[in-house]
């Protein structure tokens, strides 16, 4: 389990990737990361700037950079665009009311320039949850079968369980531009 | 150094939509001087990536000590990976945020890490992990040997500006 297991798999060489992973407050972004490098996710408090995860295979560097959800933060996500690989977008998929919200935060981010055409990985997280939409839901209500400029993917999980983390970054990092 | 409390905020962190970095700047020199008081490491941590057990950890870092140093488990040096973990709050915002990590054994240096920022957003708390792929058992120097003289030397530049520096002397226990 883990990125760096997923990166020995690829041997890659003498390349640098950045994944930006965006989405709302409490979304779960922080704990997906975490839950990936089998930390201690009991006391993850809201980020209030970014967390970055390098990890160094070889001479291949993989960057995550994790950046807060909360709306004030928000306004910044935009300097964090530039040379970006691949998208990760996070979806609280139990928090029904803020659906909309998210789907419009994600619409917002896939017309800028500077992050035109990479991969975008949707996670449909908090599948622990009872009340949890599908991932299928959730594609339909976010219409992203209508994205056509670029390679896209959905994938349930829980950062809770880390049902789902694995399946979903090994799609994103096999998907990344060689 | 600079002092420990840092004097009181001269300006409220401006909010909303927009880029502050680009509204009504702060001369140069006065900036990287706010920027400096206004900088601080909350803590450094070590880890064993493979099982996320965290190995060292200071979060009472006293910026008044020009070196602090560290006991770490011997037990680190048999870890196949390892994580570092180092949080630090900006009170400004920063348009080119860098780290240097020098890693000195008796003086001389064996790495040598750089990390680009660029931007960091005012009243933010970041971190920044690196996972490290350990040397050859056969390339380590013994714990006897390390211990007491390694030094981790941390610098924090925004652009041309130093903003921080902090000394980490390493024993292994």
């Amino acid at each position: 389990m883990g990125l760096l297991t997923l990166l020995r798999k690829l041997k890659r060489s003498d390349s640098e990737a950045r994944i930006l992973v965006l989405g709302l407050d409490n979304s779960g972004k922080t704990t997906i990361l975490k839950k990936l490098s089998d930390e201690d996710i009991s006391h993850i408090m809201p980020t209030q700037g970014f967390n970055i995860k390098s990890l160094v295979q070889g001479s291949f560097k993989l960057n995550v950079w994790d950046i807060g959800g909360q709306k004030t933060i928000r306004a910044y996500w935009q300097n964090y665009f530039e040379g970006t690989d691949a998208l990760i977008y996070v979806i609280d998929s139990a928090d029904r009311r803020r659906l909309e919200e998210s789907g419009e935060e994600l619409n917002e981010l896939l017309q800028q320039d500077k992050l035109g055409g990479i991969p975008l990985l949707v996670f449909a997280n908090k599948q622990d949850l009872l009340q949890a939409l599908s991932a299928q839901e959730i594609a339909e209500q976010l219409s992203l079968h209508a994205i056509r400029d670029r390679t896209w993917n959905i994938q349930a999980c829980s950062a809770k369980t880390g049902d789902g983390l694995q399946d979903g970054m090994e799609w994103l990092v096999t998907t990344l531009p060689k | 150094m600079y002092p420990a409390s840092a004097k009181k905020a001269a300006k409220a962190p401006t909010k909303g939509k927009g880029n502050p970095s680009s509204s009504a700047p702060l001369p140069e020199w006065k900036h990287a001087k706010a920027a400096r008081e206004g900088f601080r490491i909350n803590e450094m941590k070590m880890k064993n990536a493979e099982t996320g057990e965290v190995l060292w950890h200071c979060g009472e870092w006293d910026h008044r000590r020009s070196e602090t140093s560290a006991r770490i488990p011997k037990a680190i040096l048999n870890c196949r990976v390892v994580a570092r973990e180092i949080s630090f709050s900006s009170r400004e915002s920063m348009k080119a945020l860098r780290m240097k990590q020098n890693i000195l054994f008796d003086g001389d240096l064996l790495e040598e890490w750089c990390f680009d920022f660029g931007f960091v957003i005012p009243g933010s708390t970041n971190s920044w992990e690196q996972t490290i792929e350990a040397a050859e058992q056969s390339e380590m120097i013994p714990a006897e040997t390390l211990s007491g003289n390694i030094l981790i030397e941390t610098e924090f530049f925004d652009g041309p500006n130093l903003i921080s520096q902090s000394k980490v002397r390493i024993f292994y226990v």
